[in-house]
């Protein structure tokens, strides 16, 4: 007597479920790397220094004396220091690096320099942060952070959209609102935004499309670059 | 000695609704609690992905989950409409009964997708109004639904039961649509 129908219906959303879990689980970093090489391709304005860029290191390549446009590919790197305590995020442009370190509570620092052609940084903020770093093998870098008399070590893996490093402002009823995200590659998101000079820990944004919402205002993160 | 004169009809096999054990109203309650709890957890638990697979042919997930959404909370109004037909409410054809089931059947599996990407990408997520309610509701939604789809393997349930849970998921989905979708179309425009 008993109906089957609306077992067979719950059944089958279970299964479309499961099914749909498994291929985000499985197919998740493909999509994701891929949508990466599209978005980090478009930048780089000639197709010359893409291709060069891995071989590049080796001076016979770049002719130029000046740091070279190609000599350090263009990438995101993202990852936390050794204490679990904070995140650290870099993106490459040009050989020109931007760089936060933040801790996701009161802790953070906007670092920015210049990329060596051997792939080391000494990026600095303007309250007297440092970060010292070394591409290694393209894939990641490790370096150290040193803020407020505390050195950080740390390592930051190559990330691909939409983690990595993002940044809003915008005035919200008078109030200047400064946030500054990090999206790790397994989506964990460390951010701190500054109201007028206080600083807090920030609401989740959107890694999709940046948006996220400070005092009931909407705003939208941009990836940063130098 | 009080003799009831209607004593030997109990002899007879009682009706079946007075034998009936409470299980069939502790099984459903029971399995969409677990259902909202479990979800919820794996939520809250889940380190979120950050990112799901995208559909081909819109521009983000975004905008695939809104329009799934839309599409599972169109047949839910189909569906408040043909539950009207069964019951006689309205007039309607008498295949009303199928296309209830059908339609609560799509709005069923197109919302299913919605929710993993939600869970999956996201997690049970507080920060805001809006997000707070739509991670509750959502987690009642799929406990609410999974007992309706067990009551109505029940018989002879008290009349005012079926419609009253089929009310809560219908508004739990209008309520999900309300704090997501519909938030995305004025956020983003009405994109695909």
């Amino acid at each position: 007597m008993k109906r089957p129908g609306p077992l067979l219906t719950l059944l089958a959303g279970l299964v479309l479920g499961l099914f749909m879990l498994t291929l985000n689980v499985t197919s998740g970093t493909k999509t994701a790397s891929s949508s990466y090489s599209e978005a980090s391709q478009s930048p780089s304005s000639s197709p010359s220094p893409k291709k060069s860029a891995p071989a590049s290191p080796t001076p016979t390549v770049a002719p130029s004396p000046t740091p070279s446009k190609s000599a350090v590919p263009n990438a995101s790197y993202a990852g936390r220091t050794d204490d679990d305590t904070a995140s650290v995020a870099v993106t490459i442009r040009d050989g020109k690096a931007v760089a936060y370190f933040c801790d996701g509570r009161y802790k953070e620092a906007w670092l920015r320099g210049p990329v060596a052609d051997d792939g080391t940084m000494k990026l600095t903020a303007p309250n007297g942060a440092v970060l010292d770093g070394k591409l290694q093998q393209g894939k990641k870098i490790r370096g150290t952070v040193k803020d407020e008399g505390r050195k950080y070590a740390f390592t930051a893996d190559k990330a691909v959209k939409p983690s990595g490093l993002w940044r809003a402002t915008a005035k919200v009823r008078g109030a200047k609102i400064d946030g500054g995200w990090i999206v790790l590659p397994n989506g964990r998101q460390t951010g701190i935004v500054t109201r007028d000079g206080k600083v807090s820990a920030a609401p989740r944004i959107d890694p999709e499309t940046g948006a996220v919402t400070v005092d009931g205002q909407q705003l939208t993160a941009q990836p940063v670059t130098p | 000695m009080t003799a009831d004169p209607n004593a030997a009809t109990q002899a007879f096999p009682p009706p079946p609704h007075r034998r009936d054990s409470p299980a069939r109203y502790l099984v459903p309650a029971l399995v969409a609690a677990a259902v909202a709890v479990g979800l919820g957890v794996y939520g809250k638990v889940h380190d979120p992905a950050g990112t799901a697979f995208n559909l081909a042919g819109f521009s983000s997930t975004g905008a695939v989950k809104s329009w799934l959404a839309t599409t599972a909370f169109f047949f839910a109004l189909v569906q408040v409409v043909s539950a009207f037909m069964v019951y006689g409410k309205l007039p309607g054809p008498s295949w009303s009964a199928t296309l209830h089931r059908w339609s609560g059947r799509i709005a069923f599996l197109v919302a299913v997708p919605v929710a993993v990407h939600c869970l999956y990408a996201f997690g049970y997520q507080t920060y805001s109004t809006r997000v707070m309610w739509h991670s509750v509701l959502g987690c009642l939604f799929f406990g609410a639904f999974s007992a309706k789809m067990l009551l109505l393997r029940s018989e002879r349930l008290p009349g005012w039961l079926l419609p009253l849970v089929g009310g809560l998921v219908f508004t739990g989905l209008t309520l999900l649509w309300l704090t997501s979708a519909l938030w995305f179309f004025r956020t983003f425009g009405v994109s695909t």
